[in-house]
């Protein structure tokens, strides 16, 4: 099946979901101000912003903050138009209403050619699947964290909203000073009129509520006092005392601690178990069997008076575990299998152009060569946790959680309750990465919880259950196939991918009712190969999806993580091929992207590249898009004692409109460690249905005496804000691959590298 | 047992074996202390016993009775932060936070024996993990902390 057919045969099947079809402006994400919760003396004026008596604003607070510095930059856009200063905003977290849900995150998931999109003119075809996403991901409402997409897609409609109310409060002052609305100014959340007379925010909210303001627009960026200003994240202080709270933070009264043990095969469970040892351990009360939740694996729980206890438990239990029925897994097989798929299916294409085929007939030279990525974990520093209590048909959860509803959701399946009894508390998350996308752990705490007769119980994962029973991020394989004419030109590139699916499983666990028997492609296995910026004149992208069995979810950037290495080494391989310098030949072929360009030149201008070295070092170049932020990274690399060292990387990044460029930097920098952790040593291997790794001792990442320092340099930009927390992790790998093809003569093309 | 902790002392009927970390976490409510691998690998847990920098998460509780702990509880308040609390606001290190109490007592520790750290130095003591890569602010903190404390004198 063609790219096209597919868009339209999914939008077909998808838009019966779709109730109404009229214009989609920020302001329909506005909502009532019975949406907000009620607290004595706050007045709410829409669905996000309060008024407290005392002139703050309470912001409602749909996304997750798991470092990213979001609460930071969302507060920022509601304090710019208010005109309230950053530390009078506080933060509620939002209710369940779809006018939380995430609309951008959806759309971003449609496989579009992001050069596309590059012009001033999107393609109609392109707006209408933008739209009619758009409006089914209204419809939805899936309150998600993920895929770099809070700004784009909070940006429009929390501005809206904070325009609206101070709107509101404007012309409430106009009426009660009976002054022209014009004549009001805000400053420092303080009305002013040139009579002298003044109101805070607090004195006027009652007579602004019920009024409605029409024709309302954001300030103007020339306005803005705020936004592009560096600004000190609002959370970072509790993280300095110890004070910051996260899940395994929460301390309830008369609360207990439960550990878990899974079957250490994935998929499978406990045949039988003898807990008697267990039991009669000092501080141990309970031993409850955990079903398989939300995707994961079945396994037991040990309730206990402290995380120790239970664990003590844990350890006495003698269980006899069992395979699932389709039998254990293995990662030496899987790869097998993928390149069996590779060699012998078609997969979906989807990306095509010019005529490969006739390319690659009259072809001088042909360039052909496998890539491979493994498995891999997330390893946040807090281990998965839920905290839950059942009481009275009605459960309390608290969590950290990138998905608060299906979190919610996920309770009330176990619990058996409907959605509307139970409670969500979403706490601060120590790590999401795409981690906390998933529920397995809510429903254990939750079905641990309804057999502690009404008690709080704190349910927490060991690091080695946190490492072996991960949503992994998918093993992957890429055959890259160049054609060169006489010349040397360039003239085809034909990439095909195979691994497992991603996205249709989720979707599954998310929102089983877009779920069927027949997957969708999912995007995110072909980004970074089918959206390449170069302008060879033939291409063939297509991918063919697998189903291993093993857990797979998404890792910080997803496909483009392993992809960008495939592509952005394969590139370098052509330009060694027809003897250019990486950057030259990449500008070369970028003569239609000059955004992509500019980032590659700056970065490069940055770094100084193509001037001498200390002896033994090496530059190498990488350049890669995910969620519409385009990023060139060049890392300077040596070897010591046969170990890989990375000295320097030098980032750019275009990441449209920058809300919060101190946030920007503290991503591009984590990104790049995050993204180089994965390049020198992560992998995780199945052996027996069994996770090999299991903690930081056998499964390293990047400590402080190995970490680079890493320079951002952002791109001015008016573009509609695009990602930031996970565009710089990408092309990482491939920087340092190709750095040390330039220092060894030897090609990198496996990950995790090895000299 | 008798525990001394931030300067009170606490009384545990702890199983002698137990590690601190949970002492400290479970019993006492002291969450600023954080678990990350239980096996001294990753550093969250790190509080000082008589100081000197000790990973709380393999420490049996009965090894450190009568000795002085101290956890990042008493390191400094937000009103009077130590000053590597206040370099790490300026230099914005946190980022999702949960490795940075750890971070924070093992940088107390090293200022304590050594009053300029160099970048070597700083490798050298600084082994703690963290998963979002704040290492490179986190060397700068310690920096500008050394400084503070020349100019204003001791923590």
């Amino acid at each position: 099946m063609k790219r096209r057919t597919w868009i339209l045969s999914a939008l077909g099947a998808t838009g019966a979901l779709v109730v109404g079809w009229g214009v989609m402006p920020a302001r329909s994400r506005l909502g009532s101000p019975e949406l907000m919760l009620k607290t004595e003396g706050d007045v709410a004026l829409n669905g996000w912003i309060k008024i407290a008596q005392d002139g703050a604003v309470v912001l409602a607070m749909p996304r997750s903050e798991m470092g990213q510095g979001i609460h930071t930059a969302l507060a920022m856009l509601v304090a710019e138009e208010l005109d309230v200063p950053l530390n009078r905003v506080r933060l509620e977290q939002a209710g369940a209403d779809s006018i939380y849900g995430n609309v951008a995150m959806l759309v971003a998931s449609l496989p579009f050619h992001p050069l596309d999109s590059e012009g001033e003119h999107k393609p109609t075809k392109i707006k209408m699947g933008e739209w009619l996403v758009g409006k089914i991901a209204r419809e939805l409402g899936i309150n998600a964290t993920g895929g770099s997409s809070s700004i784009a897609d909070l940006w429009e409609p929390m501005r809206m909203a904070a325009a609206t109310a101070r709107a509101s409060l404007v012309q409430a002052t106009a009426a009660a000073w009976k002054v022209p609305a014009t004549e009001i100014t805000v400053a420092q959340g303080v009305m002013q009129h040139a009579s002298g007379k003044t109101a805070h925010f607090g004195e006027m909210a009652t007579s602004a509520a019920g009024t409605t303001p029409a024709n309302i627009t954001p300030k103007a960026s020339k306005d803005w006092k705020l936004i592009g200003q560096a600004t000190a994240r609002t959370d970072i202080p509790t993280k300095v005392t110890g004070q910051a709270t996260f899940g395994l933070d929460m301390r309830l009264p008369g609360m207990l601690f439960a550990a878990v043990q899974m079957c250490p095969m994935i998929g499978g469970s406990a045949a039988s178990m003898d807990t008697k040892d267990a039991l009669a351990l000092k501080g141990v009360s309970k031993v409850v069997p955990l079903d398989a939740w939300g995707g994961g694996t079945a396994g037991l729980a040990v309730v206990g008076q402290t995380t120790w206890h239970a664990r003590q438990g844990v350890q006495a239990i003698k269980v006899q575990w069992q395979a699932p029925a389709t039998g254990a897994l293995d990662s030496q097989r899987i790869q097998a299998n993928l390149l069996k798929a590779l060699n012998e299916e078609s997969g979906f294409t989807f990306h095509e152009q010019g005529v490969p085929t006739q390319a690659e007939k009259s072809a001088a030279t042909r360039i052909d060569e496998l890539y491979q990525a493994p498995y891999l974990a997330h390893a946040t520093m807090e281990p998965m946790n839920c905290t839950a209590q059942v009481k009275d048909g009605k459960v309390e959860i608290w969590v950290p959680t990138q998905v608060p509803q299906m979190a919610r959701d996920m309770a009330a399946k176990v619990a058996k309750v409907d959605k509307e009894n139970v409670i969500v508390h979403v706490t601060q998350l120590g790590g999401g990465f795409g981690r906390r996308l998933e529920v397995d752990f809510v429903g254990q705490a939750v079905q641990v919880a309804m057999a502690c007769e009404g008690q709080p119980v704190q349910l927490s994962w060991s690091r080695e259950e946190d490492m072996t029973h991960d949503f992994y991020r998918p093993m992957h394989l890429a055959k890259f196939q160049a054609s060169l004419d006489d010349k040397g030109e360039v003239t085809s590139l034909r990439i095909k991918s195979a691994g497992d699916a991603i996205t249709p499983r989720w979707m599954a666990r998310a929102v089983p009712a877009l779920s069927g028997p027949i997957d969708m492609p999912d995007k995110t296995a072909s980004e970074g190969l089918f959206d390449l910026p170069y302008g060879f004149a033939s291409q063939h992208m297509s991918h063919v999806a697998t189903k291993s069995g093993v857990t797979v979810g998404f890792w910080r950037s997803v496909g483009h993580s392993h992809n960008a290495f495939f592509s952005e080494s394969f590139i370098d391989e052509l330009a060694a091929a027809t003897k250019l310098d990486p950057l030259a030949f990449r500008l070369n072929w970028l003569k239609d992207a000059p955004r992509y360009a500019a980032v590659l030149k700056l970065a490069a201008d940055k770094a100084a590249w193509g001037t001498p070295l200390p002896a033994g070092r090496a530059r190498g170049i990488a350049l890669h898009e995910s969620f519409g932020s385009i990023v060139a990274q060049v890392a300077e690399v040596s070897l010591a004692d046969g170990q890989i060292r990375v000295h320097r990387v030098v980032c750019a990044i275009d990441c449209g409109t920058v809300v919060n460029p101190a946030t920007v930097a503290q991503q591009v920098e984590s990104s790049v460690i995050f993204g180089l952790s994965a390049a020198l040593f992560g992998k995780i291997d199945i052996v027996g249905g069994a996770v090999q790794q299991s903690n930081f001792s056998n499964a390293p990442i990047v400590s402080l005496a190995l970490a680079p320092q890493v320079e951002t340099h952002i791109v001015p930009s008016t573009r509609h804000p695009a990602g930031v927390g996970e565009p710089a992790v990408p092309p990482v790998a491939p920087a340092v691959g190709n750095a040390l093809f330039a220092l060894t003569g030897k090609r990198q093309r496996a990950l995790p590298l090895v000299v | 047992m008798d525990l001394n902790i931030n300067g009170q002392s606490r009384t545990s009927n702890a199983d002698p074996s137990m590690p601190l970390l949970w002492v400290l976490r479970d019993e006492l409510n002291l969450t600023g202390t954080k678990f990350g691998c239980g096996i001294a690998a990753c550093g969250a847990c790190t509080v000082h016993v008589g100081g000197q920098p000790v990973r709380s998460c393999v420490m049996p509780v009965s090894a450190v009775a009568n000795q002085a702990i101290k956890t990042i509880e008493s390191l400094g308040t937000a009103e009077k932060p130590h000053p590597l609390q206040a370099a790490w606001i300026a230099e914005q290190v946190p980022q999702c936070g949960y490795c940075q109490s750890g971070m924070l007592m093992a940088a107390a520790a090293l200022l304590d024996k050594n009053a300029y750290p160099s970048d070597a130095d700083i490798d050298a003591a600084m082994t703690n993990l963290c998963r979002c890569g704040t290492y490179q602010r986190v060397r700068a903190a310690i920096h500008r902390a050394a400084a503070q404390m020349k100019k204003g004198g001791a923590a």
